[in-house]
């Protein structure tokens, strides 16, 4: 035993024991939410279940199962069942049965004993539909121009309208908005010519015009969307609910119908591809419940892209200064210790700072100096993406520091020698020497400072991220970078829709989803910054004397 | 008493007389130079002139000056914290410790090739013209030839023509530090440091070295350090020996080992200390 000890392997044990632990809890934890996340897009079964409830009354509930729950007997002492005398717990199923307008409750929890007979039928559909969530039931019959049709046009009615909702869509948000845009432009700049008092009368007139112009073509615009808006509505579909009422169901509603229990594998996973599809390049629906999470992607990835742009350059020139210039004393300790120790502060605290400072202060005075047309609606002063990325860029700053003054010093003191024996100047032997030697180490720095940044939500709920921005801010009208707007982001659309929706059984899938997909561009961000920075390694590796 | 080579011997018949150079006949003039690390004093007071031309030694054991003399001479102490100088070293008659002198301008004069081969993390090519792209030569067909003409110079041009633009990195040891003298050649500097070359290389390339500084003070005035007497024996025309931060004796290299004046000299090349 002693001679064990003495060997080490204890020690050996323990710290593999260690790695394991830490890679077991990372796999883990990476396995639920891709499994919860997942399966959410798999389509599952349609059950239709024949139920008895403890009065003798007959019912039939259709849906999905969306989880199940061994309950003791005990609680359930006041329903008064008829039990097996040995029975001590029952399995309760929560069934998703959708139909919003005839039950306010997306989800029912039944009984297992109440179900008399449990089947799959065939026909039976679901109706995913852009308000009021999935309808689900069986296909009654088909209305097209008031006149009944036969069921089997369904696919293609279903094309046709897809067709018109893309060509709605293309005609609100690019056409209708980039005139939109145009006139609140015009708008504006009357204003502004009126504040500095140029608003001559020809230019009044020119501006007039102008609008007028713009105006006579939003109204035809307007009527092309009317007209797509009758062409969509034309037809209806009428469903069979579970009770036996029929709910006629218009086609401009509709997203999808799907006979999930007629669908073989591949077909099952055709349309898994195809929601995942949806749930990456859609725009959210029914308070981010339901829908896709474009938006939040793209808010997220032009964050933390511009938040790299900015700190980049501000952490290399501050370690180089602490490193190449400042002199060695305790005032430069001090500032080091200061610099590491900001990497400690809550980030929220930084929110409060970037909402005081940078929304309210500087964004205030940008306002007053180049947008006082737009006062007292803030152009710069509130919340936005340019706000978000400088306030994280600071958060990161640190860590970007930190690390180039780690890749500073490791850089063989040959090197500079060998420069400044050539006749370099200190600057020109670190443009042209250190600088190059040191970018894996800055790379890193750029690596940690993304990954930091990009999981950070605290701060940024203080200084531009909401839970519905209206627009990108990238889009087709110029400058196209709209770095005043205010965005979407992941992070906090997991909490957004986990804490903050009125329908949290639904949401617990999309939070996995969500949270996959952050983790998911976060490791793809890294990657990319670690693919160049071992680039960067290969070509300024150092060969070992 | 260590042997002499022939070449050394034959280097007897024109020997100078080192105390009285002529100012065209001196490279570098060091008068009374002083330096101390903190409260240390690593040299003192070193008195010496250096003829143009030719290859002067400076050899001595560990600790005794001589690195720390070398790099007075392009100032490349001034990188030291703590490091303090007093006296003149005159290159053609201008104090490189004046007021007004350009320490750049100055390195690019007195060029230094260091113990270990430094090559910096690029192409061949990229290397050799460092200097001159430092000093502001962009033309591309100058920079063509002076590669050409400094590798030859440093005996690569044959080993490496191919393959300039590959990364510098790739070379053997004594590639790499006849790459970081074709480097400093590159800028066609008056004097050229060599601070132990060899010290970090195999037989075979030391040899390679040893047989370049000969070639290389035809254009250059070479200012060698090192621990290998056979080496200080083999290459130099003068040799001075230092020993704890003095200069004890300096001759032209055939007398110093065959006739040394001091004790200390003789004790050291005979091999009783050092």
């Amino acid at each position: 035993m002693n001679t064990w000890f003495k060997s080490g392997s204890p020690w050996v044990w323990l710290s593999a024991g260690g790695v394991s632990i830490s890679l077991i809890s990372v796999l883990g934890l990476l396995w639920l939410i891709a499994s919860k996340g997942l399966s959410y897009f798999w389509p599952s079964e349609l059950y239709q279940f024949d139920m008895l409830d403890e009065h003798g009354k007959q019912s039939v509930v259709i849906g999905e199962i969306y989880d199940r729950e061994q309950i003791p007997v005990s609680q359930l002492a006041h329903l008064n069942l008829k039990l097996a005398k040995d029975q001590e717990v029952i399995e309760r199923l929560l069934v998703k049965t959708g139909n919003r307008e005839l039950v306010s409750l997306d989800f029912r929890w039944i009984l297992s004993t109440n179900i008399t007979k449990t089947s799959k039928p065939k026909d039976l559909a679901v109706v995913e539909r852009r308000t009021n969530g999935n309808f689900y039931g069986y296909i009654d019959s088909l209305v097209l121009d008031g006149k009944p049709v036969d069921t089997e046009k369904l696919p293609e009615l279903l094309e046709r309208v897809e067709q018109f909702q893309a060509e709605i869509e293309e005609l609100q948000k690019v056409d209708i908005g980039a005139i939109n845009y145009q006139l609140e432009s015009l708008r504006l700049k009357t204003k502004s010519l009126a504040l500095k008092d140029k608003l001559t009368v020809s230019k009044q007139k020119e501006i007039d015009d102008e609008t007028q112009a713009l105006k006579e073509e939003y109204q035809t615009l307007e009527q092309n969307l009317m007209a797509l808006r009758d062409q969509i509505s034309r037809d209806h579909i009428v469903m069979r609910a579970m009770d036996g009422q029929l709910v006629t169901i218009n086609f401009e509603h509709i997203l999808q119908v799907n006979f999930n229990n007629q669908l073989g594998f591949f077909d099952k996973f055709a349309l898994f591809l195809s929601q995942i599809g949806g749930f990456l390049m859609d725009d959210p629906r029914e308070a981010n419940t339901e829908g896709g999470v474009f938006p939040a992607i793209f808010g997220t990835v032009l964050m933390v892209l511009l938040m790299t742009v900015i700190v980049s350059p501000f952490g290399v020139i501050a370690a180089i200064y602490l490193h190449e210039y400042a002199g060695k004393n305790a005032l430069t300790k001090l500032l080091r210790i200061a610099v590491i120790n900001l990497a400690g502060v809550p980030s929220i605290v930084y929110g409060v700072f970037g909402l005081g400072f940078f929304v309210y202060m500087v964004g205030g005075s940008l306002d007053q100096l180049f947008y006082p047309e737009a006062l007292p609606s803030p152009t710069f002063g509130t919340p936005g993406v340019l706000w978000s990325a400088i306030t994280l860029a600071i958060l990161t700053l640190p860590v970007v520091i930190v690390s180039t003054e780690e890749g500073l010093s490791r850089i063989p003191s040959a090197m500079r020698h060998g420069s400044l024996a050539l006749g370099a100047t200190k600057a020109e032997t670190l443009w042209r020497i250190i600088l190059p030697i040191a970018s894996p180490a800055i790379m890193t720095g750029i690596i940690l400072a993304i990954a930091r940044a990009a999981g950070e939500v605290a701060p940024l709920m203080l200084v531009g991220v909401v839970k519905m921005a209206p627009n990108l801010p990238l889009d087709g009208n110029f400058p196209f970078l709209h770095l005043d707007r205010k965005f979407m982001h992941l992070g906090f659309h997991i909490y957004d829709v986990g804490f903050q929706s009125p329908n949290v059984e639904a949401a617990r899938p999309l939070v996995y989803a969500t949270a996959l997909l952050l983790v998911t561009i976060i490791v793809a961000l890294n990657m990319t910054a670690v693919s160049i920075r071992n680039k960067l390694r290969e070509r300024y590796k150092m060969l070992e004397h | 008493m260590i042997s002499v080579t022939p070449k050394a011997l034959s280097a007897d018949a024109h020997k100078l007389d080192l105390t009285k150079l002529t100012s065209e006949q001196t490279a570098l003039d060091i008068k009374g130079l002083n330096l101390h690390y903190g409260k240390k004093q690593a040299l003192q007071d070193i008195t010496m002139s250096i003829p143009k031309g030719q290859v002067t030694a400076f050899i001595g054991p560990s600790g005794c000056g001589k690195s720390t003399l070398l790099r007075c001479i392009n100032r490349m102490n001034d990188l030291v914290d703590g490091c303090h100088i007093s006296g003149e070293i005159n290159l053609h008659g201008e104090n490189i410790y004046g007021k007004h002198v350009d320490i750049a301008s100055l390195r690019r004069k007195v060029g230094m090739v260091f113990q270990r081969p430094n090559p910096f993390p690029k192409s061949i090519y990229e290397n050799v013209v460092y200097g001159l792209r430092i000093a502001g030569e962009n033309n591309r067909r100058v920079l063509d030839d002076a590669v050409e003409k400094s590798l030859r110079s440093a005996a690569l041009w044959n080993e490496v023509k191919d393959r300039l633009h590959e990364s510098a990195l790739g070379l053997s040891g004594g590639q790499q530090q006849r790459l970081v003298i074709a480097r400093a050649v590159a800028i066609e500097p008056e004097v050229l440091l060599l601070d132990e070359p060899t010290s970090a290389l195999d037989p075979i390339s030391t040899l390679t070295i040893e047989e370049l500084i000969n070639d290389l003070k035809k254009q250059f005035t070479v200012v060698i350090v090192t621990h290998n007497m056979q080496q200080a024996a083999r290459v130099s025309d003068q040799t001075a020996f230092m020993y704890m931060g003095d200069l004890i004796e300096y001759n032209d290299t055939n007398t110093l080992f065959t006739t040394p004046m001091k004790k200390q000299t003789e004790d050291y090349i005979t091999g009783r200390y050092g």
